[in-house]
């Protein structure tokens, strides 16, 4: 039976084109936006390396240009975040903080491995504790980097992959120009803090010492606070910091606050683009259902025929879902021809994983929706009483 | 092998309600070749849709083998037709998007336990009957009239039914085109003693079988014997 389809479909290739290519395309629609959400959410799925509940986000700007008296400043502003009970920790960040809308990263060699680019992120010895970072293997940034010769770093797991691949990372030196180098002291597990839909990349920390750093100024102060602590404790803090900081305009923010806003950024285009695609596979599916209907009416002369045969009237309905079954599978052969050459050309910096999920996931859809669409005109095909199909020839 | 009694058809449409068949009565044994005459619209194609399971009359019994259709389900009924039955339509009714072996193979694809291989044979010898064999990777559009009527026949006989119901077999085809399918016909009667039951308009193909049936607006007119039937007999 299934070789008797193929054949028939075959031989009506040119009147079942339209079919086929409708089928094609809504296929490719479907891979591509099911591998734009799997993307993301299997991104959303991993860790993210860090624990942003309980963690304020302080921006200070002063008003000054006087770097000295800022820096000064900023020293005092520290010490008094860091005396409040409310406060576990504090660290100062450059502005790139988890879930910033800023970004900032540097292209890494070592040996062999050239230019791999990595986020940066300046910190405080502190910002371990506030984020709850994991370091997996050597050590955190500590008061004995006050005397290294290099400039020491943490890496992430993600960076030590595609930097150093098996080889041990802890104490190799990474040239940053002709008088410095980086020394990896440390890794750390995943550090994903783009957005929760950020995929794995390489990330790595220097160590920010603001003691050794006269006339610089950061702008930015992660604080850890005690759970629980509120809008009260945020109102004194801002007081008590506006009273060092003259004139400093001053915001705290949440990071529960900007983790969803970097969310929004990636959930609004992942719903629009399910919309589009929803309302796309309605339309597809009202064409495929009014071509097969179509077709299975212009069909009744065969149908009677085969029922004269001696088809049962079950033995149509399957035919014709069957049919419709094969005619998809053109469609998705050729579909799948396409889609398949996105992971074996490495288009995009994607996991070939996804790119399957998202290829089964549309074979999966296109099926169903066929046989959905197929089975009522198959439905009235199988009941047609075979002396009325002969007779209508 | 089929009787009919008492066999009565009406088609309802919204408008008119038509009476295609009044008061059958019919018995056809095994073996015999019948043929069923009358003017255009008197029911013949109707009868033989009754007698073929391919619809139901309105009142009255059919028996096949002497079991009542209204016995069966639909499945069952399929089945005999697969089995027994072997159709030759008015209009050919071949797939156009079938080659003539594929369209010939049809009735043995409903058939379980028919393998490819053997499905194939049996095709080709059908097409051998039928003086079809250089014609089977030919589509129906590709064939004249009569040679489609031929690959239809092959159709019929690939079953191997032990019932033929021909509408018209040679209806649309030139006299000696007529004469070849009616030779093959023949010939399953009385080689294969195919029971053979054909519709006709044509005097000198009805008066070569053994028995003519004569219809005249939904009822029969007239069942004899013919001289070929006196003249096997002898
Ligand atoms: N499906 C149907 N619906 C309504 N009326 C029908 C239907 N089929 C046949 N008829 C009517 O039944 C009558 C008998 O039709 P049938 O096809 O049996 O005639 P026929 O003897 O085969 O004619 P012909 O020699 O032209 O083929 C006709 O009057 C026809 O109009
Ligand atoms: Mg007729």
């Amino acid at each position: 039976m299934i070789r008797h389809l193929f054949k028939l479909i075959w031989n009506r290739k040119k009147s079942n084109f339209l079919l086929i290519t409708e089928i094609f395309f809504c296929f490719l629609v479907l891979f591509g936006v099911l591998s734009f959400i799997v993307y993301n959410v299997r991104n959303y799925t991993k860790p993210l390396g860090f624990e942003h509940d309980n963690v304020w986000l302080l921006t200070m700007r002063p008003s000054t240009d006087s770097s000295a008296l800022n820096h000064q400043n900023l020293e005092q502003v520290l010490q008094l975040v860091r005396t409040f009970p409310e406060v576990q920790q504090a660290s100062l960040t450059s502005s790139n903080a988890p879930f910033a809308f800023s970004q900032m990263n540097n292209n890494l060699s070592y040996g062999n491995v050239k230019d791999v680019m990595a986020d940066f992120y300046e910190v405080e010895d502190d910002f371990k504790e506030v984020m709850q970072l994991q370091v997996r293997e050597g050590r955190w940034f500590g008061m004995q980097d006050n005397a290294s010769h290099h400039a020491p770093i943490v890496i992430n797991k993600a960076l030590k992959q595609q930097l150093f691949g098996e080889e041990d990372a802890l104490g190799k030196l990474i040239p940053v120009n002709d008088s410095t180098n980086y020394q990896v002291v440390g890794i750390t597990e995943h550090f994903r803090a783009g957005s929760e839909f950020a995929a794995d990349e390489p990330a790595f920390f220097t160590r920010l010492n603001l003691p050794r750093s006269p006339n610089s100024f950061w702008s930015e102060v992660l604080i850890r606070v005690k759970p629980g602590t509120g809008i009260a404790f945020e109102e004194k803090m801002v007081k008590q910091v506006a009273g060092i900081g003259k004139g400093w305009a001053l915001e705290v923010t949440t990071l529960e606050k900007m983790r969803q806003n970097k969310a929004k950024l990636t959930m609004i285009p992942m719903i629009a683009l399910g919309l589009v695609c929803a309302f796309l596979i309605l339309n597809v599916a009202l064409g495929l259902f009014g071509v097969l209907w179509y077709n299975i009416n212009s069909r009744h002369g065969e149908i009677g025929l085969r029922r004269a045969l001696g088809a049962a009237s079950g033995q149509i309905y399957r035919q014709f879902i069957g049919e419709v079954l094969v005619l998809a599978t053109f469609g998705l052969l050729l579909g799948v021809m396409f889609a398949v050459q996105l992971p074996l050309l490495q288009v995009f910096d994607v996991e070939s994983i996804v790119y399957t999920v998202a290829i089964l996931g549309a074979v999966v859809v296109i099926y169903l929706l066929t046989i959905v669409c197929a089975f009522y005109p198959s439905r009235q095909a199988a009941a047609i009483h075979p002396a009325i199909a002969l007779h209508e020839d | 092998m089929i009787t009919l009694s008492n066999i009565e058809k009406v088609y309802q449409t919204k408008t008119i309600e038509t009476v295609a068949l009044q008061n059958v009565n019919l018995h056809i044994p095994k073996g015999e070749f019948v043929s069923v005459m009358g003017p255009s619209g008197c029911g013949k194609s109707t009868l033989l849709n009754i007698m073929g399971l391919l619809d139901e009359p309105t009142s009255g019994l059919v028996e096949i083998d002497g079991t009542p259709i209204s016995k069966y389900k639909d499945k069952e009924l399929a089945h005999i037709r697969n089995q027994k039955l072997g159709f030759v339509f008015q209009s050919y009714h071949l797939i156009n998007d079938l080659s003539v072996l594929d369209n010939v193979e049809l009735p043995l694809l409903y058939r379980r336990g028919a393998s490819a291989a053997e499905t194939r044979k049996l095709a080709m010898t059908a097409l051998e009957k039928v003086g079809l064999s250089a014609r089977t990777k030919h589509f129906p559009a590709q064939l004249s009239g009569g040679q489609r009527q031929r690959v239809a026949i092959a159709r019929a006989l690939i079953g191997q039914p032990e019932v033929i119901l021909a509408d018209e077999p040679t209806g649309n085809l030139d006299s000696v085109m007529g004469e070849e399918i009616m030779n093959i016909l023949l010939h399953l009667n009385q080689q294969d003693g195919t029971t053979i039951v054909m519709v006709t308009h044509d005097e000198n193909m009805a008066h070569k079988t053994e028995r003519l049936i004569r219809f005249f607006d939904g009822q029969q007119v007239s069942d004899a014997r013919t001289a070929a039937f006196n003249f096997q007999q002898v």
